[in-house]
């Protein structure tokens, strides 16, 4: 039976990164960038005339995207330090950290990095179609 | 078997005989929840090969246009919403508490409740096709078709019926994401969970978010029906567009809520086969999420044609292109975990193989008419209908298929044939392909979606002969599988203990099974404990670890913290009781009734329904324990009463009110997508009447109102907790009267306005913002007096006080509402 | 029966049609490596079990499940994002602009002619080869969708707003155009014909279109007249103008009846006008089966002399 009982920390509080909605804060910078995005679009092509100057809506768009960017990069940042906090990973087995902070550590720092893809792909669209038509 | 072990296996008793019905454990429920959605599939599948009969050859005449078009949106909703979402939400409800070693779900008569919804709900869609008043506006039921030229009671079958069904399903969501958070066994941090549990917490989340929505757009919709509220009437400023965007942001995370859970049983069935963990835990869990997240940006690429501007287009369109990344990582980690391991073949790894080529053809298509102008070709024709089988037939029936032979076992304690598997897996593979390849073809060369007929001469008769033979076969190889689950089996021998030889928590019951769910629940330090943690199994069954007695004959289950799995609670859960059919029933009746109009008969049903709920509420939750601590092994000693965030209840309102606040959002951004299609909203007159609004004073009255009874609230519920019992009642008085208040200076804005909802959409929009305030702050002042009855009973005390933490809570989302209602229906027009 | 009028996206006659079966193509060869590839490492993966190694695999899922895809959607991302503005954008001011209303289950077409004036007609269009046509689409009733396949994408006919959509045929024709969104009972019967032509000939069968018809002194008329077709249809230069159902002024040189639902022969017609609901369930117009032998024949005559 030793084997498998163990003792449990009593419940302390966690820092943010060790926390479950941690996973959830770079897609959903992703979602609001996304949401900005489509809003700012769609009220812009059905309330401003043909001949308002559409590099307006592109800037707006420029700096929506720096701010997103910035963002995931902290949050993919922090993420990537908190995946180095305990022992290196068995040689085995690319990613079975058994911990759980490496674990919400890594796993945050990849949804980080295909939050920015995806968030970059949305940008991309500004630079290819520039008008309402 | 010693004492304890007798008294667990009495608490756990299943009822004999006809109170068998009244069972509410996770296993039963479950059970019928797969069997009445796997029989909604059959009936679906019947409809499909209808269709396929129809369509063999040109101008067929079997079918009359309405039989057809009957046919296929019942084939459609049938699918999505009577065998998919259900199936999915069904196998949770049967596997996850075992996988999880827990004995239950934390709520089962939700769960139980959900189940008997599902079914009345089902049968009543259902039915209508046997008298030829089915629903004949396509799964998808676009305005103004099914709004002003379907003037019977189709429509209203539909969105009331299946409304009724998203409820359940919002229901079972709810049980899923505090079971998947709270109900572990200790020690099973978040690193440590089951990738299936993964799957379905987000799967759950995004069902959270994605019904509401549908449900918002199915109330407008009913309410242009029965009451004439223009929404979708373009001639009175509304937009049938409205509900396609409100259709299709629960339609298309709606794709992957299908699809996840299947994959989900790949990531349970892959690792077993190939004797080794599951490669890339880190990279799955990044792949669920990232979808669940993802999924919500592509609704409008089923809107690609409706002339949206060219930038918005682009932007879904961007969005449908990164969401296959998450899934190409998912595909290839299961692909690497049959590369480092060393695959034993069996049936389910033929059919998880079969699914995984099927399901990549459906990934590549869907990538195609992600770009825009290809869609603008492939779109609403038989490209798509190709294109969605291949990603639900092969992401989902066959994960299915392969999970029914993994599991089968499991459930019944019997195997199934490896022949016949082997068998209905070439008739699937090939009949499927037969059926659904030409497709794409015949759709690309100009065939729409959705004709109960077509011409002959151009070039659709071939590929459409070819398809409906390969449907009888694909149809063949269900009958076989259906078979093989159905013959008797009496004189089989039991399969061994863990037959499979897996790694995870469930394949721990016992042969025969126990209906305890398991024997102790115990500590859990690794992924695959079955495999990688020593003496395992025999300290479950040696009842070594938690809860291994049921000293006070009380069904028992632990609560653990979200992110370590720390022991947090004894949960006592509720055990066998009619009262969740009683309530589905009666709630089934208001949803019936009310679609043929026969409002008495409805309120009646409402009344029952209310008073059966809140009987089960007051005796089956919150109960006060008869000790405040108990032992639960292991020298470990926890509470048998927790509120607030530790609590389940807790976790449950405040998932249930993100739900709700969904639908609210929804209504909400109606009222504005609006304000962007018209010149000025609101206008100033409009059919020669002048457009009335809410005003100011009002609507502002109700807020104030609605502000100091949220205050009241917190103030009640701060004097319930230092035990001020004189003061929590007046205090509980004030914001009973103060929540009147403001539902009737509300109600005033429109009554002393005159405002006429028929009158222009601007009406409706304000309209309907106003009655769900109104709705939500009369059940928020019910559960006041709720509140108020259980302290007066001497059910609720300053220490045991989970009904006003809960409700406190439910305040907190009443007060964003009835705030963000007087916002936008009095304020917003100042400044547009 | 013989073959009709293609209506294939892969038989593009129109420069948006032909752009966008290109990119199919290459679509389909790159899906069918991709799926090649992967199908058959998991093949390989049971057909030959074996442990391999656990750093090589991790390449693998990194390079083959995110590197790779990420690659590849951002390139045909920016491939068809770069084909946007092109096909978004409106034909250039002063060219051809028809409105096409989506009645159910039926077409109304307007032409707008250089001097401002708009000539109806219905369930056919002519377009001038090698130049780019702006459509204005709106809906009376339900929602629709006009799509000529070989010409280009479809665009949604929606009540209360106005769509427009642009195409652009290069090759002198007749194809088909269908109904593709589900628009009730005759959905599967709205189909229309479209006749690609030569400027010269366009603008001849503009001029025919604006004249109204020749003959008005055919006794047919009167069978017409006299059973209140004039209720619903219009013939002009006869007196008869009707709004709800197609106009009929050129019925004579149309290809097709119905919404191109039959050719357009006198037996045919015949059909359609005596046994209206059979040849199309659901459609709006009442069979006409009590007009005596030789009325139904005159009036047949009459029609098909309307050019």
């Amino acid at each position: 039976m030793t084997a498998n009982a163990q003792q449990h920390p009593a419940y302390t509080r966690k820092p943010y990164r060790d926390r479950l909605w941690w996973l959830a804060i770079s897609p959903s910078l992703w979602a609001v960038h996304f949401l900005v995005c489509y809003l700012t679009v769609a009220i812009w092509c059905e309330k401003t005339s043909a001949e308002t100057d559409a590099n307006i809506l592109r800037w707006l768009a420029c700096i929506y995207t720096c701010v997103a960017m910035v963002a995931i990069t902290i949050v993919g940042w922090l993420s990537f330090k908190n995946t180095g906090q305990s022992d290196q990973p068995p040689p085995d087995e690319f990613d079975d950290l058994t911990d759980r902070s490496p674990f919400l550590g890594f796993t945050s720092f990849l949804l980080a990095l295909l939050s920015g893809i995806a968030t970059l792909f949305t940008a991309l669209v500004f630079v290819f179609v520039k008008n309402c038509d | 078997m010693d004492d304890r072990a007798e008294r667990l296996l009495q608490a756990w008793q299943t009822p004999k005989g006809w109170r068998y019905w009244s069972a509410v454990n996770n296993s039963e429920v479950g059970l019928w929840y797969t069997l009445t959605a796997f029989a909604f599939f059959l009936f679906g599948g019947v409809l499909a090969l209808i269709m396929r009969v129809q369509l063999a050859i040109p101008n067929n005449d079997w079918l009359t246009p309405e039989q057809y078009n009957q046919v296929f949106t019942m084939h459609g909703s049938v699918m999505m919403f009577l065998f998919a979402v259900p199936i999915l939400e069904a196998i949770s409800i049967l596997l996850l508490p075992q996988m999880m070693g827990a004995r239950d779900l934390p709520c089962p008569r939700l769960s139980a409740y959900g189940f008997w919804c599902f079914l009345i709900g089902g049968v009543f869609v259902c039915g209508s096709l046997f008298f030829g008043v089915g629903p004949r506006g396509g799964w998808f039921m676009y305005p103004p078709m099914t709004t002003e030229y379907q003037t019977d009671i189709g429509p209203d079958i539909w969105l009331l019926g299946l409304s009724f069904i998203e409820i359940a399903s919002i229901a079972a969501a709810v049980e899923l994401i505090v079971g998947a958070l709270k109900c572990r066994p200790p020690g099973m941090r978040l690193n440590l969970i089951p990738l299936y549990a993964w799957y379905i917490l987000v799967v759950a989340a995004m069902i959270l978010f994605a019904f509401p929505p549908l449900i918002a757009g199915d109330l407008l919709m009913e309410l242009e029906r029965a009451f004439d509220w223009p929404f979708f009437d373009a001639e009175r400023g509304g937009d049938p567009l409205l509900w396609q965007h409100l259709f299709w942001i629960f339609g298309h995370p709606e794709v992957y809520i299908v699809f996840l859970p299947s994959v989900a049983l790949v990531a349970m069935i892959v690792p077993t086969f190939a004797r080794t963990p599951m490669a890339g835990y880190s990279w799955i869990v990044l792949a669920a999420v990232g979808t669940g997240f993802l999924s919500f940006g592509l609704w409008v690429h089923h809107m690609f044609t409706t002339g949206l501007p060219g930038i918005s287009i682009g932007i879904f369109s961007a969005a449908s292109q990164a969401v296959a990344i998450p899934t190409g990582v998912q595909i290839f980690c299961f692909i690497a975990t049959l590369l480092i391991g060393r695959v034993t073949k069996n049936v389910c790894i033929l059919f998880v193989l079969g699914g995984l080529a099927t399901f990549i053809i459906g990934g590549l298509t869907g990538v195609m008419v992600a770009i825009a102008p290809f869609d603008y070709q492939a779109h609403d024709t038989f490209f798509v209908v190709g294109h969605l089988h291949y990603v639900l037939i092969g992401g989902t029936i066959f994960p299915i298929v392969a999970g029914i032979y993994y599991y089968y076992p499991f459930v019944t304690n019997k195997q199934l044939s490896e022949r016949s598997g082997t068998i209905s897996f070439w008739l699937m593979l090939v009949g499927f392909n037969v059926t659904f390849f030409p497709m794409h073809y015949t759709g690309l060369i100009g065939m729409p979606r959705r004709v109960y007929t077509y011409p002959s001469g151009l070039g659709f008769d071939i590929p459409n002969m070819i398809s409906s033979v390969g449907s009888f076969v694909l149809g063949i190889s269900f009958l076989v599988v259906l078979w093989d689950i159905l013959r008797p089996k009496r004189k089989q021998p039991l399969v061994p203990r863990n037959l499979w030889n897996a790694g995870t928590l469930e394949w721990c019951a016992q042969v025969p099974d126990k209906p305890w769910g398991i024997r102790s629940i115990p500590i859990v330090s690794t992924r695959y404990p079955l495999w990688e943690q020593e003496n395992f199994l025999d300290d479950i069954d040696n009842g070594s670890f938690y809860l291994p007695d049921a000293e006070e004959g009380l069904r028992e289950t632990m609560v653990t913290s979200t992110v370590d799995a720390q022991p947090m609670q004894v949960l006592r859960v509720p055990g066998p009781s009619f009262l969740p059919l009683l309530a589905a029933m009666f709630t089934g009746g208001v949803f019936i009734f009310s679609t043929y109009h026969w409002w008495v008969a409805a309120s009646v049903s409402a009344l029952f329904s209310f008073s059966t709920i809140v009987f089960w509420l007051w005796t089956g939750t919150a109960l006060i324990p008869e000790k405040q601590n108990k032992h639960v092994g292991l020298g470990l000693t926890l509470p048998t009463y927790v509120s607030g965030p530790s609590a389940v209840g807790w976790w449950a309102m405040f998932i249930t009110m993100l739900g709700d606040m969904t639908a609210f959002m929804s209504l909400v951004f109606g009222y504005f997508f609006y304000w962007t299609v018209h010149e000025s909203f609101p206008p100033i007159e409009f059919d020669g009447r002048a457009i009335i609004g809410p005003g100011i004073l009002w609507p502002m009255v109700s807020v104030g109102c609605g502000l100091a009874a949220w205050g009241a609230v917190l103030v009640a519920h701060r004097m319930n907790k230092i035990d001020q019992s004189l003061l929590f009642f007046f205090s509980l008085f004030v914001s009973i009267g103060l929540s009147l208040a403001s539902a009737l200076a509300l109600s005033c804005s429109v009554y002393s306005t005159g405002m006429d909802p028929t009158h222009h959409v601007y009406s409706a929009s304000v309209c309907v913002l106003v009655l769900w305030a109104v709705v939500h702050t009369l059940v928020g002042a019910v559960m006041l007096v709720y509140c108020g009855a259980r302290r007066f009973a001497g059910r609720m005390d300053a220490r045991h006080d989970a009904d006003i933490v809960n409700v406190r809570l439910y305040w907190h989302f009443l007060m964003l509402t009835i705030t963000i209602t007087g916002v936008v229906i009095s304020l917003f027009p100042l400044v547009a | 029966m013989s073959d009709l009028p293609s209506q294939s996206a892969l038989d593009p006659a129109g420069v948006g049609a032909e752009n966008i079966a290109n990119l199919f193509y290459a679509m389909a060869v790159g899906a069918a490596l991709i799926w090649i590839i992967v199908v058959g490492v998991s093949i390989y993966a049971i057909r030959f079990p074996g442990e391999h190694d656990a750093r090589k695999t991790r390449v693998f899922v990194i390079g083959g499940g995110a590197l790779f895809p990420t690659v590849v959607l951002t390139a045909l991302l920016s491939y068809g994002l770069s084909m946007l503005p092109d096909l978004q954008r409106p034909a250039p001011q002063g060219n051809q602009v028809i409105d096409v209303a989506g009645v159910r289950w039926w077409w109304r077409v307007a032409y707008h002619l250089p001097d401002g004036e708009i000539v109806e007609t219905a369930n056919e269009i002519l377009l001038p080869v090698d130049e780019a046509v702006e459509f204005k689409l709106t809906s009376e009733d339900v929602i629709h969708s006009f799509w000529i396949p070989s010409l280009g994408g479809k665009m949604d006919m929606i009540p209360g707003r106005e769509t427009r959509l642009k195409l652009f045929p290069t090759r002198i024709g007749v194809y088909r155009g269908v109904c593709a969104e589900f628009c009730g009972t005759a959905h599967a019967q709205m189909s229309f014909d479209v006749i690609v032509e030569s400027r010269a000939n366009f603008e001849r069968w503009l001029d025919n279109l604006r004249s109204p018809t020749n003959d008005v002194s055919l006794p047919g008329l009167n069978v017409f007249h006299k059973h209140g077709c004039g209720a619903c249809h219009a013939i002009r230069g006869t007196g008869v103008d009707g709004v709800v159902g197609p106009d009929l002024t050129h019925f004579g040189n149309r290809h097709s009846i119905g919404a191109a639902v039959l050719p357009n022969t006198p037996e045919n017609l015949s059909r359609w006008i005596t046994q209206t609901h059979i040849v199309k369930p659901g459609v709006e117009m009442p069979p006409f089966d009590r007009l005596a032998p030789e009325e139904l024949d005159e009036l047949i005559v009459a029609l098909e002399q309307l050019r």
